[in-house]
């Protein structure tokens, strides 16, 4: 459009499928079922990214409550795991209810011993309290910082919740499904190749749709929205309706990883609603660059590939260099990996025209 | 017939009111300047007609119809487009990407992610660009336009919409004599098709663009008429600096 092979979308479409298929490739270069499970939770924190990008980079919404979506598809997939395993006859209630000293099924547990109610529930309660959360937000005009404070603060609320209520959600301990996922008759082995495709797969969708919509005119206006909601506000649009939307689209996002995150782990605790967790996001974003879906999933996928690698001899210093680095990046490129590899590109092609955002 | 009637219309903070008991009417195809002294309520006017502000008390009515407690997008719906006071666009955006918001034919959000959907009002939309003088800009983020060019985007990204009353907060503020020029050119050709109000405080832009002059002082109506009328008008002498007249 204007010289840049970085705004070029056929170039765009092309690196995305590149990079998408390198991905799926995974399984048949390592064969070490632990690193390809490593690489299943990599991509998974990716899709966390994706949303923040969605959310931050393109509508400008900082939101620190990602995990709310994340945590709350993570504890419906916990759920619905656990009741594939407990037995209707002969062993009806999880154990940690038993020790809890609870004698009947809580009600809230009654819809999962469906497994297609329970995906549901999973995915369709995160994204239904998005929606409402958003609206509540965005028609009283909150923005700005106090989206992250109001985000933060009903992440810590949802925090307490799940903690708290010990005999529902195992408290501290969490919830681990002695099985694995279980659907269409197939045992979903969190080491396996089948596992690790699964994410990938819902990488590849959930990333091209979205970036589809994006490159609709609703991705040009919510941007404008962005960058001036007042001006898009007297063009005559509803900038709340188009706000609750995006937060939704992006909690939806949260929510299969969170789902996808049980089933790769076996396991769900009050961490997934960590205030660290949902900050981490938005720094991987950060990192990889918010404006790109797939600068956000490179940088997800680096930093925390950084973290394993690097994790075991800095442990205890590893906090301090992502911090570091998450600084050098808010100083020096503020649009990420990306912006760097959009500046090289530019020279490159020979355009001088300056940094913009793109898909 | 007056397209646009303020009754009345009072706005205050706390005790202090800005706007207080104005009345103002606009007929439909007129260029109307809106003058007066700093604070003397314009730009609170103009955010009372838009609904960015709500009135304490009186009323706004825009072709009979009584907008006072309408949102700003409704009202914007009716057919009232706003150009800021400090030019608004969209920094992060190309010329062309603007214009594309602002020529927004559908507001729903979802009817804009369908991707078939037809391009239509091509004619307008490059009719609006040659008239602002952005065709060259169109690839440029609004970022690093001048401003001047930033100003013509806006007033472009404003009659995109088709509004049928358009009201400018200071379209000139800022400009150079050029531009100020220009700017008046394409005023002269907006007027008779559109109906304008302009706030101003550059008299020379306001002598070569208006047809009746309003004047306004402490939240009221001082004086409207010619240009010769106000320019004699011995009130609105006193509230310009002291005596000695607009200048």
């Amino acid at each position: 459009m204007n010289g840049n092979l970085y705004h070029n979308r056929t170039a765009q479409w092309i690196i995305y499928i590149v990079i998408f298929a390198l991905l799926a490739l995974v399984p048949f270069v390592f064969d070490n079922p632990f690193t390809l499970n490593q690489y299943a939770r990599y991509i998974i924190f990716s899709l966390t990214a994706v949303s923040v990008s969605l959310v931050w980079g393109y509508g400008g919404i900082l939101s620190l409550g990602q995990g709310i979506a994340f945590g709350m598809g993570a504890y419906g997939m916990g759920a619905t795991m656990q009741m594939q395993f407990q037995d209707p006859e002969s062993d009806p209630i999880p154990s940690f209810m038993l020790t809890n000293e609870l004698e009947t099924l809580p009600t809230v547990w009654e819809p999962f011993w469906s497994t297609p109610i329970g995906l549901t529930l999973a995915l369709g309660i995160p994204t239904l309290f998005f929606l409402f959360f958003g609206y509540m937000m965005f028609q009283a005009r909150v923005a700005g910082v106090f989206v992250a404070i109001m985000t933060l603060a009903m992440l810590a609320a949802w925090y307490s919740v799940v903690y708290d209520m010990q005999p529902f959600t195992a408290g501290f301990n969490g919830i681990s499904p002695p099985l694995p996922f279980e659907i269409f008759e197939t045992s979903v082995d969190p080491y396996s190749s089948l596992a690790y495709w699964i994410c990938v797969a819902a990488l590849i969708i959930l990333t091209l749709s979205t970036k589809f919509i994006l490159h609709t005119k609703f991705g040009l206006i919510v941007q404008a929205m962005r960058d001036d909601p007042e001006r898009a506000r007297f063009l005559g649009y509803n900038v709340a309706y188009y706000q609750t939307v995006l937060f939704t689209m992006s909690g939806f996002i949260a929510a299969i990883a969170g789902i996808l995150w049980v089933m790769i782990t076996q396991y769900v605790s009050p961490t997934s609603m960590e205030i660290m967790l949902s900050i981490s996001m938005v720094i991987w974003a950060a990192v990889g660059g918010r404006t790109s879906l797939l600068g956000a999933i490179i940088g997800a996928f680096l930093i925390n590939l950084g973290q394993s690698y690097a994790g075991d001899e800095f442990r205890a210093t590893w906090l301090i260099i992502l911090g570091v680095v998450f600084i050098a990046v808010v100083l020096f490129l503020p649009k990420g990996l990306t912006g760097l590899f959009e500046i090289i590109i530019g020279k490159l092609s020979g355009s001088n025209n300056g940094a913009r955002q793109s898909g | 017939m007056a397209i646009l009637e303020l009754n009345n219309v009072v706005k205050t903070y706390n005790d202090y009111s800005v706007v207080n008991g104005f009345n103002f009417s606009v007929n439909e195809g007129e260029l109307r300047c809106l003058i007066g002294p700093n604070g003397a309520g314009k730009t609170t006017s103009i955010d009372l007609i838009t609904g960015r502000q709500k009135l304490t008390s009186g009323t706004v009515h825009f072709d009979g119809k009584n907008i006072t407690k309408l949102l700003e997008r409704q009202i914007v719906g009716l057919g009232i487009g706003r150009k800021f006071q400090v030019p608004a666009v969209f920094k992060e955006l190309t010329v062309r990407e603007n214009f594309e918001v602002a020529l927004s034919e559908k507001r729903g959000p979802f009817q804009n992610m369908n991707p078939f959907s037809k391009k239509r009002g091509r004619k307008h939309f490059n009719r609006i660009i040659e008239l602002a003088g952005l065709g060259s800009r169109l690839d440029s983020i609004a970022g690093y336009l001048s401003h001047g060019e930033t100003q013509w985007l806006e007033i472009g990204m404003v009659l995109m919409q088709k509004p049928r009353l358009l009201l400018m907060d200071e379209p000139t503020a800022g400009m150079t004599e050029q531009e100020t020029q220009k700017t008046s050119e394409i005023f002269k050709e907006l007027k008779g098709d559109h109906t304008l109000v302009v706030v101003e405080h550059d008299m020379s832009f306001v002598r070569s663009i208006a047809d009746v002059i309003s004047v306004m002082h402490q939240g009221k109506m001082l004086a409207e008429g010619s240009l010769s009328e106000i320019e004699q008008h011995p009130k609105v002498k006193e509230v310009y600096l002291g005596t000695e007249g607009i200048n």
